[in-house]
């Protein structure tokens, strides 16, 4: 049995037929094809599948897909444009916070929700921000570093 | 433009994908209409395998077949040194999670309802859980040449001279337990028949060139018949040198012909993937008042689990540097490995120095307290320098940067001792504590080679092509700013061909912290090479002497007539060439005697001191890492912003080792009780590179990738010992450790000044 889900999906609405049972997450890597946001431990410990839901930051792994019915869902895919990267994406790679990368569309996500909500967020904040994110390669000060400097940026 | 590659933070060539997320890791490769497959696992310790009933499962709608040991055509065991671990098993399962079946199937619930229904008869056998269990006359025999996997020894000078010459003596039984790497990809991959009829197969991976012998051995097939492709690869840290889902994607791809995908949960990662070697370290150390060790004596015993994977390698190195980074003139270091009936351990990150320095630091510590002298200038006086011989009998010759690494790291622990303060609270105890480590570059004397090759094509494309696989680390970007930098030739002006053995030759593996060393010197000899035959076409196709041409900046030049000067890719162009430089590098080592372990075993060391500084709760026994000041010995940065990272993420697996982790057998299922640290267990890092050049590395450099870690357990917890007087023998130093330890302590902890 499938069930009828509609949502906006990184600004367009879509409209797909899934299993009632299917997590948010594989709709978006298995019928969607949207594979950016990662699966780490399927029950919401790792923050790697981490995408905004209505502008804040879930576990699509948690969100079973009727959940999402009429939401606005965003994923690491809408963050760059055609032609160029997103203030934070920018900022990872300049401040080093990428290593293996399995953790970075995740922290992305719940760093633009940080900086939507608190433009200017001070280390604790961010590190408040992405405390349900695992990263085992950064010790996760390089990448602090690259959001705490978009926030500065865009003081000035 | 003269191009300067080497010191500089470009951007990781393979960042820009992946924070846009278009990087594919192993479960994000699509392959066309794929089988799903799903593994029966063992829930015996230890059992013989009577039968594997699979006719109910295959009954299961979407199930396309089910593979057992009879279908494997070729060799039944793999393993990186010693072949004892079974892709399937057929007669006896030593450890739950031993794989027996594999189902293929067109969904993955129904594999997963297939999996249930395999139904397997054992018939028990009796288990060994302790290495100590397992070495006993009459202990169960797990396999059958016996659960001693390897004994080795390094003995130098004579210790009972030296105890006897010292005066304080030190003996402590330290501890350490399994850890999990704790990489966030779990593995996951796809095999498909390529389009020249290879067997091939895409993963994530340190080194695809193991990959493809074990699984042409395992399908009896000749190399060239298999093809294995590293994916975008969600770290490694070591777990990832072993065979993972390599055979079993291969094994049904070859049976089915058609694509295959499997994709393990991180419950399987925790449960199947090999993990840190839990060793118990008996250790034994003298030194005269004067702050001169005299002698060590030190007792390795080490579980390896099931399988033999990295035993021996764990047993060989942690006996090596026992020592630490000091000289020590009368040593017998003993270490063993044992198999036992519980998950098999590995390779993790530092190969058994992590563990070992744990132990060598305390004492360090243990000693100086009991001489009275400060840790760091006990260091000093014994710490290895130009000229030394270590505890194998190799005299460094250069770069041995220990001393400045505790120099540097002493100016900042004077400092926070002179304005630490205790918090108001009482029951908060602050506390500095330091760790040193060295670690050798490279396998531990044996070959350890590897190849590399960079090419002109007639069109002018430059390409570098190398089977290192790059886990996050960043070789990419390094090898790519040497041969940048080498060759004249801007960085993006390169393409990398990497880690398909299709392409590339043998690298060696993605350990031991030598791809920068060992590859980038690959790298510049198939460019000195690729030059060598640019100049030879040069010469005839300019009519000139080729003695008078010569590289420089992409350009052949003429060292007399300054008019000639012709872009290295022009010349490739005009005369419509294919040139290639081939490059190999194998460290000048020399092998280890069995029965004394003096040999060179590696050509060159790292060296590292960390300072940690703690606040110990010594109501709830929780330890806040404040800061932790990381001083390394690189030789020369390539990419110091890569290797910063390296750092910082190693204080972080350091803080995890010291304080957290501990994987338990058939209870760590997830990382619920699997706890890692987060961006708010994690200290302020201070990194300081040390760039004292290796004549031998690439444009000076060693390596980092383990260093980083090692020092941070050891330096946190001298800092605990520090702050509530009374240390810790047995990691993680988890909250009951640490209350324990605080219930132990006569003193009921140090006594600060008020700020």
């Amino acid at each position: 049995m499938e069930v009828n889900l509609r949502f906006t999906l990184n600004g367009r609405m879509i409209h797909v037929m899934v299993p009632p049972h299917w997590t948010l997450l594989r709709v978006l890597r298995e019928t969607l094809g949207l594979t950016g946001t990662k699966e780490g431990c399927g029950i919401g410990e790792c923050g790697a599948c981490t995408v905004l839901m209505n502008g804040k930051p879930v576990n699509a792994c948690l969100i079973l897909a009727p959940k999402a019915e009429g939401k606005s869902i965003e994923t690491v895919e809408a963050l760059a444009s055609q032609d160029s990267l997103h203030p934070l994406q920018k900022s990872f790679i300049q401040h080093g916070a990428v290593q293996c990368g399995f953790c970075t569309p995740g922290i992305l996500m719940s760093a633009k929700a940080l900086l939507e909500d608190k433009p200017h967020p001070d280390k604790e904040e961010v590190k408040e921000a992405i405390s349900g994110h695992l990263c085992r390669c950064t010790g996760y000060q390089q990448i602090i570093e690259a959001i705490q400097r978009v926030g500065e940026k865009v003081k000035r | 433009m003269p191009i300067k590659q080497i010191g500089i933070d470009i951007p990781k060539v393979d960042a820009n994908n992946k924070v846009r997320g278009v990087a594919q890791f192993g479960a994000d490769l699509s392959v066309s209409s794929p089988l799903h497959l799903k593994v029966v696992r063992s829930t015996k310790h230890h059992a013989k395998v009577i039968k594997i009933k699979t006719e109910e499962a295959s009954r299961v709608k979407g199930v396309e077949r089910i593979f057992t040991a009879q279908d494997i055509p070729g060799k039944h065991l793999v393993g990186t040194i010693t072949k004892d671990q079974p892709v399937l098993v057929s007669d006896r399962v030593r450890y739950v999670g031993d794989p027996l079946a594999i189902v293929a199937a067109q969904t993955i619930e129904a594999a997963e309802e297939a999996v249930k229904k395999v139904e397997i008869l054992y018939e028990d056998l009796p288990s060994v859980h302790t290495p100590e269990e397992a070495l006993k006359p009459h202990a169960p025999l797990i396999h059958d040449h016996g659960n001693l996997l390897i004994e080795f020894q390094v003995v130098k000078g004579d210790v009972v001279a030296g105890f006897k010459e010292a005066e304080v003596i030190v003996e402590e039984l330290y501890e350490t337990t399994w850890v999990d790497h704790a990489y966030m990809e779990p593995d996951a991959g796809i095999g498909f028949m390529d389009e020249e009829g290879r067997v091939t197969v895409v993963c994530p991976s340190q080194n695809v060139h193991y990959d493809q012998k074990e699984v042409a051995g395992v399908l009896s097939l000749p190399l060239e018949k298999v093809r294995i492709i590293q994916c975008a690869t969600g770290g490694g840290f070591g777990g990832r040198l072993d065979i993972t889902v390599q055979c079993l994607l291969a094994l049904a791809t070859y049976h089915l012909k058609r694509p295959v995908r499997i994709v393990y949960s991180r419950e399987e990662v925790f449960d199947v993937i090999s993990k840190r070697h839990p060793l118990t370290i008996r250790y034994k150390s003298g030194a005269k008042k004067d702050g001169r060790l005299t002698a060590i004596e030190v007792e390795i015993l080490g579980d390896t689990g099931a399988y033999a994977s990295y035993g021996a390698t764990v047993g060989i190195r942690s006996a090596v540097h026992a020592t630490g980074p000091y000289q020590v003139p009368n040593i017998k270091v003993r270490s063993r490995m044992a198999y036992t009936n519980n998950p098999w351990s590995g390779a993790m990150r530092g190969f058994g120095v992590p563990q070992i320095a744990f132990a060598h630091e305390s004492q360090m510590d243990l000693l100086a307290k009991a001489i009275q002298m400060d840790p760091i200038d006990f260091r000093l006086k014994n710490a290895l320098t130009i000229g030394s011989e270590t505890a194998t009998g190799q005299s460094l010759m250069a770069s041995v940067g220990i001393g400045e690494s505790l120099r540097r790291v002493k100016t900042w622990r004077d400092q926070l001792i002179s304005v630490s303060c205790d918090s108001p609270r009482p029951h908060l105890r602050r506390g500095i504590g330091i760790g040193s480590m060295w670690y050798g570059i490279g396998n531990t004397g044996i070959a350890n080679p590897s190849t590399a090759q960079i090419e002109i094509l007639p069109n002018g494309e430059v390409r570098l092509l190398t089977g290192v696989a790059d886990i996050g680390q960043g070789s990419d970007t390094v090898l790519l700013q040497m041969a940048s930098e080498a060759l004249g030739v801007p960085i993006q002006e390169i393409k990398l061909i990497r880690a398909d053995t299709a392409f590339t030759t043998d690298a060696g593996a993605t350990s031991a912290s030598r791809q920068t060393y060992i590859s980038g010197n690959a790298v510049l000899q198939a460019i000195r090479h690729l030059k060598q035959e640019i100049l030879r076409e040069a010469a005839s196709f300019l009519q000139e002497d080729e003695a008078d041409l010569f590289v420089e900046d992409g350009e052949v030049r003429h060292r007399k007539k300054r008019c000639i000067s012709l872009p290295i890719r022009e010349i490739a162009k005009r005369t419509q060439k294919r040139f290639k430089g081939e490059g190999s590098y194998d460290p000048e080592t020399r092998k280890l005697d069995p029965q004394t372990g003096q040999g060179a075993p590696y050509a060159t060391y790292a060296f590292a001191t960390h300072l940690a500084e703690v606040e110990v709760d010594t109501e709830t026994g929780k330890v806040k890492v404040i800061r932790v000041v990381a001083c390394h010995d690189v030789g020369k940065a390539i990419h110091p912003q890569n290797i910063v990272g390296q750092i910082i993420g190693g204080v972080a697996m350091g803080v995890g080792f010291a304080l957290m982790e501990e994987y338990i057998p058939g209870e760590t299922t997830s990382f619920v009780n699997y706890l890692i640290p987060t961006s708010k267990d994690v200290p302020e890092v201070i990194p300081i590179l040390v760039e004292d050049r290796e004549p031998s590395g690439p444009f000076g450099a060693k390596g980092v990738g383990e260093p980083a870690l090692i020092p941070s357990a050891p330096a946190i917890l001298n800092a605990i010992a520090d702050a509530i007087g009374e240390r810790i023998y047995h990691l993680p130093a988890n909250l009951e450790r640490v209350l324990e330890a605080v219930k132990k302590s006569k003193r009921g902890g140090k006594t600060w000044q008020p700020c």
